[in-house]
This record gives structure tokens, C-alpha cells and sequence, in this order.
């Protein structure tokens, strides 16, 4: 008997071991080689689609990708020793950065400039792009994550309620979710139109908020915002669904019991609500997070190359440039920023991985 | 007293749910209203909420934009091939997943739960991080830009489906596979016999889900098809979208294909909503 139940379990063995196999072949081919590969590319100067021979050229990419510096620019001083005035913009006159900024090995580009405890600084990167794209899509991450998980979760607390023509709503609801990111793109970009054309412009201007020629798109102030406006109305159905199937698994009684003992809406939200959708809100932050983090579409259809999400910066690295080994570096950083976040989260959520 | 604040709140409650509904709905209520205007309706300032004629003001909608869309060669070919990738992608998806799921949701082996952790850290995996790599790998073993899609998108649909079908396979009862395996039936035909018949609402939920994915996927779409434009999916097409007069960017025609790309997804949804909601929730929250 004992004999008996250890060959069948011989036998599953290798059914799961055959089972398995092709799922595994396919990762490996598409995943694990793949990812091994960028971080031996990220290592040489290898071009895209040439013949010509690879470099092996350690960590350059990275120090070429990385470098940043702060550096202190001394004030202009006119004849009789006061500090010039910039006769265009009416401010005090620093020496120009280019003048002190390292050129060897890269040359440092200025990206900032400003005053702190009354000395005027300059911050300067070898790849200022670079440097921008991530600021820029921490920034889009941080705003439409949370944009979308405090709308999602209005929306989610109307939606478990039951009234007439929910079942209208939930179905408006997967509108925004079912629609390509490609199509969505070219929607808002056309509603962001500059002029009166594109029904924002129209509408801010009966609030008086524009004077219906604003450009949302190519204003450098309203550039990300506008990012952050179409992710977050792609994605809050996502967030508010998850949250519904969450705040579902609530029994009601407690709700009734709470209220008996005098607890106000607030307080109930706060104090019940809350703790018991936190499992489900991490979930759904963590991948939220992760795919805002890697946006792409958006960025590169909205915008092409005047102003960069990291996964747009690598693939025009690679694609418009052809250096697939800057790229491949490019490609690595992001990936480590990206294993940053799901550490954070995992320690703050004490392990969601352990539990399951 | 109690009654007047509550009419207050139901009041308030409703006026939310119109604000919500309309948030959520204008952009494609926008982009039908942008694909049924002409030219110079188009140009029209400020934007009129319903097509309307430029001088009398009467309402009026135009179908050339479909007209236009209907007969853009590019267009056409774009939903060949994304029906052709997004069907493969989900078919091979659904067998290749459901062997593995079946795997670990019912057969003891060693290294069982180092597999499903691989899997699911496969599902954090940034898609931008193995483009390079990817891209060598495919220019290697000579392949296609249709099939070289078809493989890579499996980055992002197997290892979902295959946490899905998981779940959906451990909720089963072990007693129906140990009753075939006492009438004589191997695992494997227990599997395709009996078990697998019985997953195919969960087979349909993550099917489509799948598809939608794939159905959308820009990334790697764009990067392959790259050197092979013959190849382009419909997301692509539409991102590079130009009508037949180069002055200018052919808004009424991209919002045409918006909607004529969008309308088989709604159609899908519709039908599937209460099931697709299910998969999607428990997809993500056990995901």
C-alpha cells in the first residue's frame, strides 16, 4: 500500500514537471534570458541593428545615465565691485554655468538654478532628460495614485449602496477601463486641444479659469497634470472595483451595532471601514503603483519626445538612437526603482506576500 | 426634522451619482459627438456639444469620417492583425495556463510553492526592462513581428491566468479527481476529462481578460512592428493615425477609430460585465 501511494506520487511528480514545462520554456525565453541579457547589454556601448563591435565598457552607461552635481555660482561684479543686474530679467547676474561645469568624462548639463542661505546654486546632470523622466514619473505616480484611490473609493462607497440603475453604472464604469490607453491618449489630446476646438479650453473659459486659448499640452506647467488627468480617469474604475469587492466582504451588522453606539458617519469610516479594506487598498496601491510606474502609452503618444516617462526615455534610447546599451542601463535603473516601491510596500504592509 | 435631512442626503446621494456617471462616460460621449463632425465643424469655437451645422447652427452629424476609416487600408489591416494576435495570445494563454494550474491547484510536487512565487513575481515584472533583451532574442531566432508579439505578450497574460485558474482549480474537491483515479483514469485524463469542463466559466473570464490586454498592449506592438509596418496592430495604427491630407492631424478620423476600435470591447463587456467584475477582482486581490 505504502509502496503503492509512493509511485503515485512518483507519478504526479512528473506530470507536474511536464505540466509545467511549457509555461517555463516560454518565461525563460520571454523574462529571465531577456532581463539577464539588459544587464549584461547595460555593460557595453552596443549599438541597435549594427554590425559593428561591442565594447565592454563597465559601469559608463550608468555614470553617463546617474551623474548629478550641485555646484555654487559666484556672483558678476561690475566695475566698482557690485553685483550686475540681468538687464533682461531684472535679477541679480551669477557667472554662467556652462563656465564651471565639468566636461570630463560627460559634460554637465544645467538643469536648475537656485538660492539657498543667500548663495546662488546651480544643479546640474549629465543626462538631464534622463534625471527629468524620473522626477516626472514619480511625480505622475504619487498624484494619480492617489487621485484615483481616494476617487475610487468614493465611487466604490456610492456603488455598494442599492439604488435604481447600478447595474447602468457599473457597465459606465468599465468604459474608461475597457478603452485602449492608445485610444484614450488620442481622445484627451484632443479634448487638451489649445484653443476653443477642445471642449477643456471651452469649459474652463465659462469658469473664467482661461481665456479659452490655454495649451495644456505644451505648457510646461500643465504638462504632467494633464498626464495625470487621463491615467486617473483611465484607472479609478479599476481601483473603485477592487475596493468594492473589499468593502462587500464587510458584514452590515456591524455597521448597525456601531451606529446604535452612536458613531457618526465619520467615525465609522475611519474606525471600521478603513482597517477592514486595508488588505484590499494595499493590493490594489501596489499595483497601481507598479503600472503607473511603468507607463508608456501615454507618454509617448501625448508627447513623443518632448518630455519623457522612464519607459518612454529607454525605448526612444533604443529605437530613435539606437543605443541599446544606454538603453539597456536605462532599462535596469528603472527596474531597481521599481523593486524599490515593492519593497516599501512590502515592509510597510508588514508582508502581504507572507500571508498568502 | 429627521426626514428633512434625510431628503437632503438623498438628494446629495443622487447628485453624486450623475456627477460620477458623467465623468466617467463624457470622453467617449466626446469622441462619438468629434467623430460625427465634419472639418469645419470641427473648427468650430467654441466646440458645439452636438454636431452642428457651421452657419445655421442646426444640429447635423456626417458619417465621412467612418467613410474615411472604413477605407484606410492601414486601418483594416491594424484589426486583422490585432484580432489575429489577440486570439492566438489567448488561446495558447488559456491551454499553456491551464496545465499549470492544474498543476498547482491539485498535484503534490516539490517545488510547488517556489513556482507559484516565481509566477507571481513575474506579475510586478516592468515590461520596459526586458524590451532590449527581448528584441535580441526575437532578431536571433528570426522571427515575425505577428508571432514575435504573440510570444512576448504571454509576459503579462500567463501569469495571471494562471493565478487565476489556480484559485479556480484548488476550489474544486480532491474527491473528483481521487473517483477518476479509482475508475481507473490517469491524472492527465481526469484533468482534460473531467476537471477542465468544470473551469470553463474561469476559462472565460480570464480568456477575455487576456484578450482585452492583449487587445490594447502598445509597448512591445510598436517596438516590433518597428522595421515591419505591415504588422501594426490597431493601438499602433491609431497612434500614428494620419489622414490622407497631411495639414493637419485628422481628428474627426481618430475619434472615428477610436469608437470603431472601442464598440467590439463594450459589446464584450456588456455581455460579460458580472463575470469579467469577478475576474478582475479576484484576479488582482489574490494577485
Amino acid at each position: 500500500m505504502q509502496m503503492n501511494s509512493h509511485r503515485l506520487q512518483k507519478k504526479e511528480q512528473k506530470l507536474a514537471m511536464i505540466l509545467l514545462l511549457p509555461s517555463f520554456v516560454i518565461l525563460f525565453l520571454i523574462a529571465f534570458y531577456p532581463l539577464f541579457t539588459v544587464f549584461s547589454t547595460s555593460l557595453t556601448d552596443k549599438k541597435f541593428a549594427s554590425s559593428r563591435t561591442v565594447r565592454f565598457v563597465g559601469m559608463d552607461n550608468y555614470q553617463k545615465l546617474l551623474s548629478m552635481k550641485v555646484a555654487e555660482l559666484e556672483p558678476l561684479l561690475d566695475a566698482s565691485g557690485k553685483q550686475m543686474i540681468d538687464t533682461t530679467t531684472q535679477k541679480p547676474a551669477y557667472q554662467d554655468p556652462i563656465d564651471i561645469l565639468p566636461r570630463e568624462p560627460y559634460r554637465y548639463k544645467a538643469v536648475s538654478q537656485f538660492d539657498f542661505f543667500g548663495r546662488h546654486y546651480v544643479f546640474a546632470a549629465t543626462d538631464p532628460e534622463f534625471i527629468q523622466s524620473i522626477g516626472d514619473t514619480i511625480v505622475f505616480t504619487v498624484l494619480s495614485v492617489l487621485l484615483e484611490t481616494i476617487l475610487g473609493m468614493v465611487i466604490a462607497l456610492v456603488m455598494i449602496k442599492n439604488f435604481p440603475g447600478r447595474g447602468g453604472l457599473r457597465v459606465a464604469m468599465l468604459v474608461p477601463w475597457a478603452i485602449p490607453t492608445a485610444v484614450s491618449s488620442r481622445m484627451w489630446e484632443w479634448m487638451f486641444a489649445s484653443t476653443r476646438v477642445g471642449v477643456i479650453n471651452v469649459i474652463c473659459q465659462w469658469f473664467g479659469w482661461t481665456n479659452g486659448q490655454f495649451p495644456f499640452l505644451t505648457a510646461e506647467s500643465t504638462q504632467v497634470w494633464a498626464m495625470i488627468a487621463i491615467d486617473v480617469w483611465k484607472t479609478t474604475p479599476f481601483m473603485a472595483l477592487l475596493l468594492m469587492a473589499g468593502l462587500q466582504t464587510i458584514p452590515p451588522g456591524i455597521y448597525e451595532a456601531a451606529k446604535i453606539d452612536g458613531c457618526n458617519a465619520v467615525q465609522r469610516f475611519w474606525k471600521m471601514t478603513m482597517p477592514l479594506v486595508k488588505d484590499t487598498l494595499l493590493v490594489a496601491l501596489v499595483f497601481r503603483t507598479l503600472d503607473a510606474l511603468r507607463v508608456f502609452d501615454l507618454f509617448q503618444i501625448v508627447f513623443a519626445q518632448k518630455r519623457y516617462s522612464m519607459a518612454s526615455f529607454a525605448y526612444y534610447q533604443l529605437i530613435d538612437n539606437k543605443m541599446m546599451g544606454y538603453s539597456s542601463a536605462a532599462s535596469v535603473v528603472i527596474f531597481f526603482i521599481i523593486l524599490l516601491f515593492i519593497i516599501i510596500y512590502t515592509r510597510i504592509s508588514g508582508g502581504v506576500a507572507n500571508e498568502k | 426634522m429627521k426626514s428633512k435631512s434625510k431628503t437632503i442626503g438623498h438628494i446629495a446621494f443622487w447628485i453624486l451619482v450623475i456627477v460620477m456617471f458623467f465623468y466617467l462616460v463624457f470622453p467617449f460621449y466626446w469622441t462619438i459627438v468629434t467623430s460625427l463632425k465634419t472639418e469645419s465643424q470641427l473648427m468650430m469655437t467654441p466646440a458645439t456639444f452636438i454636431p452642428r451645422d457651421p452657419v445655421t447652427h442646426e444640429a447635423k452629424a456626417s458619417l465621412i469620417n467612418y467613410k474615411a476609416v472604413f477605407s484606410n487600408a492601414t486601418f483594416l489591416r491594424g484589426i486583422k492583425n490585432s484580432a489575429i494576435v489577440s486570439i492566438s495570445v489567448t488561446l495558447i494563454c488559456l491551454v499553456v495556463g491551464a496545465f499549470v494550474a492544474f498543476a498547482l491547484g491539485k498535484l503534490r510536487f516539490k517545488g510547488k510553492t517556489f513556482s507559484l512565487y516565481l509566477i507571481l513575481s513575474m506579475t510586478m515584472f516592468p515590461q520596459i526592462s526586458v524590451l532590449t533583451g527581448l528584441y535580441s532574442v526575437i532578431n536571433r531566432l528570426h522571427i515575425d513581428a505577428i508571432p514575435a508579439m504573440i510570444l512576448s505578450y504571454m509576459l503579462f497574460t500567463l501569469p495571471f491566468t494562471i493565478w487565476v485558474m489556480t484559485s479556480f482549480f484548488k476550489g474544486i474537491p480532491d474527491s473528483l479527481l481521487q473517483a477518476a483515479n479509482v475508475d481507473g483514469a490517469t491524472n492527465f485524463q481526469a484533468f482534460y476529462m473531467i476537471l477542465l469542463p468544470l473551469t470553463v466559466p474561469a476559462m472565460v473570464t480570464t480568456g477575455l481578460l487576456a484578450f482585452i490586454a492583449a487587445w490594447n498592449e502598445y509597448l512591445f506592438a510598436l517596438t516590433f512592428t518597428s522595421i515591419e509596418s505591415s504588422a501594426r496592430t490597431v493601438p499602433v495604427a491609431m497612434a500614428l493615425f494620419s489622414g490622407t491630407v497631411a495639414r493637419q492631424e485628422p481628428f474627426g478620423e481618430i475619434m472615428a477609430a477610436s469608437v470603431v476600435v472601442t464598440i467590439p470591447l463594450l459589446v464584450l463587456i456588456y455581455i460579460f460585465q458580472k463575470r469579467l467584475v469577478e475576474g478582475l477582482t479576484a484576479g488582482a486581490v489574490k494577485g
